[in-house]
């Protein structure tokens, strides 16, 4: 009998007893041993849910170092406009987020909305240059025809408030834009109580201090809206832009139609 | 949530032990090797609760110290959880992923909310807040998302295996060996899409809180959120 003729009888023996043995216990009147019942989870874990996808979102991303954005996801690609950290308000810079390509060498580039003249423009910069994602579900709508600001989530209106647009000799400029940051508890009666600074830039004062950035925010005039009686920002009454700073995150894009 | 060794230091740990695969070294390599230290200090509120755990009481019948020590154990879980949360759900959102990955983390990404969910819900008013993600491009490059999702799991696995026996209320540790185990077939199947062998060894070996947390630190994941509002005066165009 060869080594594998041996082991192959001998585990056949093995496994007989193992029959045997069980066959034996079984027929016995001794109880089956129990076991103690099993412990209650005391999480109750949910059943998994999909991801809910929306075409209602948007995305941006704060500058996490100062980079010069460029026409292609190319380092070799003409340069459109340096992006700093900062805004002049000294809040972190942040841009939004349209795509993203990746090289043949791994590097990953993003194509962003950048906040610079011309208004509208958008550049590439290296996905290492911004800092982690954020989403927003709301859009902000701003109607110069009818004097008009809405606010959407998801898709759907949540405000709406009527507004004071540029003068005609300083026009808001049109376009897609995004709300860049949030200034409150300042003390100039002009701006309100609350002020959003956004991506546009007024096209007419390019010399003004800051950059001629052009913000959504209160009044002390509030008999002038609505009307056609700024410098190129959106006013609105107190009570209402107060509203919508609590509506309306950093982020959130907006069209000037 | 006590610890094995309080002296300790993260800074002082080695990640070449904690990441036997050298998956994690990759990702830090690729990220330029950011330090333990650095995340620590850029860590904000959110980051800072997820290294430090939170107070509060846990629902429950169970001894007040016992309680306490459960709430941090489950603030620890949720921490990590959190983290695998953010990271395939961002995965998922950017659709940068294809075929068995994307796959994969759609499931996974489902799970993970899962776990928050019900540990959030368990913790009630004693969660801690979520933390600020930055995942660097790594989840919108599927070879830095393999190699990412291959240390979050066995990771994560580890965790738990080490927490586990510390849980003094037995309803919550029934609850945690279900998530470890879920947890497990997690880190089996993306080994198994990474074309790493699944099951290496006879024994797994767990890993301790702070570890854990200096693994995390390592990748710089966690940050503080960006700074977007001021109480400076407008210039605006007015």
């Amino acid at each position: 009998m060869g080594l594998r003729t041996r082991v192959a009888v001998a585990l056949v023996g093995a496994s007989g007893l193992t029959v045997a043995a069980v066959s034996a216990s079984s027929s016995d009147s001794l109880p089956a041993p129990s076991l103690p019942d099993p412990v209650a989870p005391g999480i109750h874990v949910p059943s998994p849910s999909p991801l809910v996808h929306s075409r209602h979102v948007a995305r941006w991303a704060a500058v996490r170092r100062a980079v010069v954005a460029r026409r292609g996801p190319s380092a070799a690609a003409a340069g459109v406009a340096e992006i700093d950290t900062r805004t002049p308000e000294g809040t972190a810079n942040i841009v939004q987020v349209l795509g993203r390509a990746r090289r043949s060498t791994g590097r990953l580039w993003v194509r962003a909305r950048l906040p610079v003249l011309p208004n509208g423009t958008v550049g590439w910069v290296p996905r290492r240059a911004l800092g982690g994602y954020n989403l927003v579900r709301t859009r902000l709508v701003v109607d110069r025809r009818r004097l008009r600001a809405t606010l959407l989530r998801d898709g759907r209106p949540v405000f709406v408030a009527r507004v004071g647009i540029g003068q005609s000799r300083y026009p808001t400029p049109a376009g897609r834009f995004y709300i860049r940051n949030k200034l409150t508890r300042y003390s100039s009666p002009t701006y309100g109580p609350l002020a959003f600074g956004t991506s546009a830039r007024s096209t007419v004062l390019t010399d003004w201090p800051a950059g001629g950035f052009v913000g959504i925010h209160g009044t002390d005039q509030p008999g002038l809206i609505p009307g056609r009686v700024s410098h190129g920002c959106i006013r609105m009454k107190n009570a209402k832009i107060l509203e919508l700073g609590r509506l309306m995150p950093v982020g959130t894009p907006v069209t000037v139609r | 949530m006590s610890e094995r060794n309080t002296s300790e230091s993260i800074g002082a740990l080695e990640l070449d032990e904690l990441d036997a695969d050298g998956a994690l070294r990759e990702v830090s390599d690729a990220l330029g090797h950011p330090t333990r230290g650095q995340l620590l200090k850029g860590a904000g509120v959110g980051g800072a609760m997820l290294l430090a755990g939170a107070a509060g009481p846990v629902a429950g019948a169970v001894a007040k110290g016992s309680a306490k020590q459960d709430r941090e154990i489950l603030n620890y879980a949720l921490a990590l959880e959190y983290l695998q949360a953010a990271f395939y759900t961002e995965a998922e959102r950017l659709g940068a992923l294809r075929g068995e990955f994307a796959h994969q983390a759609q499931v996974v990404g489902a799970h993970e909310r899962a776990h928050v969910k019900a540990l959030r819900q368990t913790l009630g008013a004693s969660a801690i807040g979520r933390p600020r993600f930055d995942f660097r491009g790594v989840t919108e490059d599927q070879p830095a998302f393999r190699r990412t999702a291959v240390a979050f799991e066995d990771l994560g696995t580890a965790a738990y295996k080490d927490q586990a026996p510390r849980i003094k209320s037995r309803a919550y540790l029934s609850a945690a060996i279900r998530i470890h185990s879920v947890e497990a077939r997690h880190a089996a199947w993306i080994r198994r899409l990474a074309g790493v062998l699944p099951a290496p060894d006879a024994f797994d070996e767990p890993l301790t809180k702070s570890r854990v947390l200096g693994v995390v630190a390592d990748t710089k994941f966690v940050v503080s959120a960006p700074r977007t509002s001021a109480f400076g005066s407008p210039r605006y165009t007015g």
